[in-house]
């Protein structure tokens, strides 16, 4: 029980605003390791600014952030990400200039270290560096169902596959926290249960992962438990039973969502 | 110490009546900027060769013609220019602002070679009718060429902040150069408004290369080289305003004359290197910007 | 994860796929390489110097068509590292009698410092607001060589006269030793591509924060970029000074870098090695061709850049609606 407290991301009066419009109104969350949680809210709520403040791509004006008991302040992203810390983008972010599979490939670069010599001239150690980077994405891409695209343009496939190419680079490198923004959007019905299996599959109790959502479906069964969040303040969080149950989440959330 | 303040003023003096100039330059390219998004490379050649037409217009190398009619003809085949480029240049400037500001790049090795061409690579004296008279102000020396330049400067910026903030065209330019998708949502003509930004450019340089002529001489390179001190003005006033960059060339202008007087004239290409990337870093949207957060 | 080998046997194309690919860009490559080999066995000694020249070009093409493409930045600066380097290759071979052995490499060193020291301050900088500082820098870079003439020779110049194999005759080894690094800068472009830093480097271009959260900062991307970039025209320097036998600030101007960008944009960004010799023929055969009149030159150019940049524009958009006509009828 220690143990897994200690492995999980917290946040503490986590405080955004953008000139003067408050977008974060002083959060406490924990994502604990072990625990699928879910992260809900109407449009504009503020979950993506949240993963943002998480992982450094926001400064929140007040706050404190940490992972396993240390803390994140003044980290940039990319000392987040060394640590393990990663996420999936709500807008598809993938290089038009790489394949599918070199795309996957840079979720794993944080873990290897060959120098500049080993990246303009054919030496064993940058070949092999290679080798193992292709087939760790490969493995990724084949758990995602994605493995015919591994070759093909981003510019090739539909929205719903960038999607899954997009959590395919995020899960790649063995997080040790994930961080899912609307993974579901844009995939029919039977890939997103596909997606349901694959991230059910994916949980560890040493991986803290949440997930932002709209279908409510999806969070309602995989997740541990769920945060709702609604003008920058939560206004719930607790089981899925409890969410569910819970009279203002129905009323600001699931009342218009289901109508 | 006395010394250094006799120097101080006729340098700020005269840098301030040069940097009039490189502000009538910078605000062609801020012109550009704020409607195209483009940075026009070709401002200082074609400028250049304005030059070179009034002189060929009024010396008698193309025509004779009176120094009034000669600039009034070079105003005219400027604009013709302007109107040229903008017509290659307008379906670019739709897809990439940075694929059109390389091709202005073509446009001013076009008009480059075209000066060469038509003149020679030889230096000429172009004199102006400016009235030759100096009087002291103050232990200040302040010729006539002082008050010329002062005088168009301030007339020709006074006509052109009237035009933009009174005339429809004006209006329209500010609402493009706020939010050209909006403005062009609005039922706006942003080609109509580019060429207009175009057009005022390209006559603001004909205005800068023309008076600016008189302190050197004339020849392939010596407005091109203005231009590139207008350059930096526009930089410092954050290329997208244009009391930035009226700010801006003054600025220059002072600091360049103070430059190679107190520390080296040999290196003053190196200085404005200094000072643009200076200005980019500490004010990356110029000195009068406005503050914003970028969206992830 | 039964089917994992599977899977990983239908990602490869079909062979006669692969073989085709390999004609289009290796095999390609090799072959162009073989002929530039032996073409000084057919050319007369002043087309095998021109070439040499040509070769040097080429390299610098690559460097500003590196920046267009990894860092998606357009530069007209570079002669400023061209001048950097063709400095270090002549001030080592005239004042110290030192050869190309300790020379190349320390333009190259060079190279990228002044890349990287030019990346850091520009660093928050992109499109054209680099674009203009980047002219600043060429900007500065005759008026440098001519202030410090001691060490540069000023106005004159330097004449680089000291062979890297005694003994050869020194118009061959102009002619190879720039095929030479031209090929080998070339072969290092086609591995970086493929490599780590290659591969989030450009994610860092289409996607600076993305390319953040995965562990690349977006400064250390354009440090890289432009030290990569400033490297290999620190090499096109060097080239230039040793191909082309001397060096002076009348080669380094404004005007040198935005033919770089000529260059780079009639080759169409191209990393290849074709590709880098259309660009690098361009710079040096079209001023050789219209030699008689120095005036057309920049007409030439600047012609050649408003047509391949508008080809570029309106080429696509043709294809377009040529496959639409032909989808209809
Ligand atoms: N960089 C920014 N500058 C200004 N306002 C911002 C910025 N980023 C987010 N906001 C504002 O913060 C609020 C929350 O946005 P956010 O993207 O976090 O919502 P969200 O919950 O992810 O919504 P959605 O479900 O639509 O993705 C919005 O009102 C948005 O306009
Ligand atoms: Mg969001």
């Amino acid at each position: 029980m220690m143990d897994v407290a200690t492995k999980s991301l917290t946040g503490q009066g986590i405080a955004l605003s953008f000139g003067g419009i408050e977008v974060l109104k002083g959060l406490d969350v924990e994502f604990r390791a072990g625990e699928i949680t879910g992260l809900i809210g109407p449009n504009g709520a503020g979950k993506t600014s949240l993963f943002n403040c998480l992982t450094g791509a926001y400064h929140p004006q007040k706050g404190a952030i940490s992972y396993a008991g240390h803390s994140l302040e003044g980290l940039p992203p990319a000392a987040r990400a060394q640590k393990g810390i990663v996420r999936s983008f709500q807008h598809v972010a993938l290089s038009p200039d790489l394949t599918v599979l070199e795309n996957v490939m840079i979720g794993v670069a944080r873990n290897y270290h060959s120098g500049w010599l080993h990246a303009f001239l054919p030496t064993v150690r940058g070949r092999h560096e290679k080798a193992e980077m292709r087939a760790d994405a490969e493995r990724a891409l084949a758990e995602l169902g994605l493995a015919k695209a591994a070759d093909k343009m981003p510019s090739e496939l539909p929205p719903g596959m960038l999607r899954l190419v997009e959590i395919a680079r995020a899960i790649v490198g063995r997080p040790a926290v994930l961080m899912l923004d609307e993974p579901a959007a844009g995939l029919n019905n039977s890939e997103t249960r596909d997606l349901m299996r694959s991230l059910s599959a994916l949980a560890s109790p040493d991986l803290v992962m949440v997930v932002v959502e709209h279908d409510m479906d999806l969070v309602m069964s995989i997740c541990d438990r769920i945060y709702v969040l609604n003008f920058g303040a939560f206004v719930a969080c607790g089981t899925p039973a409890e969410v569910r149950s819970n009279e203002e989440v129905v009323r600001i959330y699931l009342g218009s969502d289901d109508d | 110490m006395n010394d250094v303040l006799r120097d101080l003023f006729p340098l700020a003096w005269s840098g301030m009546i040069t940097g009039c100039l490189y502000a009538l330059g910078a605000m062609g390219l801020v012109m550009i900027f704020k409607s195209s998004r483009v940075v026009n490379f070709s401002h200082g050649n074609v400028a250049g060769f304005a030059a070179f037409l009034i002189y060929g217009f009024s010396s008698g190398v193309l025509l004779d013609l009176s120094w009034g009619a000669a600039v009034l003809l070079t105003i005219v085949a400027v604009v013709a220019i302007a109107c040229l480029t903008y017509a290659v240049i307008a379906p670019l400037v739709f897809d990439s602002d940075l694929t059109a500001t390389i091709a202005t790049l073509g446009i001013g090795l076009i008009a480059q070679g075209a000066t060469l061409l038509i003149f020679g690579a030889d230096i000429v004296s172009l004199d102006l009718p400016i009235p030759r008279f100096s009087t002291s102000v103050l232990g200040l020396r302040i010729t006539g060429y002082d008050l010329t330049v002062l005088g168009v400067a301030i007339v020709t910026i006074g006509a052109l902040f009237f035009v933009i903030d009174y005339t429809k065209l004006g209006i329209a330019f500010r609402a493009i150069s706020e939010n050209s998708f909006a403005a062009e949502v609005c039922g706006l003509n942003l080609r109509s408004i580019h060429l207009f930004s175009w057009v005022v450019a390209a006559v603001l340089g004909v205005v800068g290369a023309l008076l600016i002529v008189p302190t050197t001489f004339l020849s392939v390179t010596t407005v091109a080289a203005f231009m590139l001190q207008a350059f930096a003005a526009a930089v410092i006033g954050g290329f997208a305003s244009l009391p930035g960059s009226l700010i801006g060339g003054i600025l220059i202008g002072v600091l360049m004359n103070l430059f190679t007087f107190y520390v080296s004239p040999q290196f003053s290409s190196t200085f404005l290197l200094c000072i643009i990337l200076l200005a980019l870093n500490i004010f990356p949207n110029g000195i009068l910007a406005r503050v914003g957060g970028s969206r992830v | 994860m039964s089917d994992h080998p599977v899977t990983i046997k239908a990602v490869h194309p079909p062979l006669p796929e692969r073989l085709r690919e390999l004609v289009a860009s290796d095999l390609g490559s090799y072959v162009l390489a073989v002929v530039l080999i032996v073409l000084p066995l057919l050319v007369s000694g002043s087309w095998m110097f021109a070439i040499g020249v040509c070769f040097a070009n080429a390299i610098g093409v690559l460097a500003v068509s590196f920046l267009v493409r990894y860092g998606g930045e357009v530069s007209i600066g570079h002669a400023f590292f061209a001048a950097v380097g063709a400095y270090s290759v002549a001030i080592l071979d005239t004042r110290f009698g030192l050869s190309l052995l300790v020379s190349v490499p320390l333009a190259l060193v060079l190279g990228v410092v002044t890349g990287v020291a030019f990346a850091w301050p520009s660093r928050k900088l992109s499109g054209i607001y680099l674009a203009v500082s980047t002219m600043a820098l060429a900007l500065a870079v005759p008026e440098l060589i001519n202030n410090t003439d001691a060490l540069t020779g000023g106005y004159e110049g330097l004449y680089v006269s000291k062979p890297l194999i005694p003994g050869l005759p020194m118009s061959f080894q102009r002619y190879y030793v720039a095929l030479a690094v031209l090929i080998a800068v070339v072969f290092a472009l086609a591995r970086f591509r493929h490599s780590r830093q290659g591969l989030t480097i450009l994610l860092s271009k289409a996607h600076p924060a993305a390319a953040d959260a995965f562990g690349t900062r977006q400064v250390w991307a354009r440090c890289a970029v432009l030290g990569i970039s400033g490297g290999i025209a620190a090499l096109c320097g060097a080239m230039l000074a040793f191909a082309g036998s001397t060096v002076s600030p009348s080669g380094f101007t404004l005007w040198s870098s935005i033919f770089l960008l000529v260059g780079s944009v009639v080759s169409f960004y191209g990393l290849t090695l074709a590709r880098a010799l259309i660009g690098g023929a361009f710079l040096t055969l079209v001023p050789q061709f219209l030699s008689a009149s120095g005036a057309w030159i920049p007409v030439f150019y600047g012609l050649a850049l408003l047509g391949m940049i508008l080809l570029g524009h309106y080429l696509p958009r043709l294809k377009e609606m040529m496959a639409r006509h032909g989808g209809t009828a």
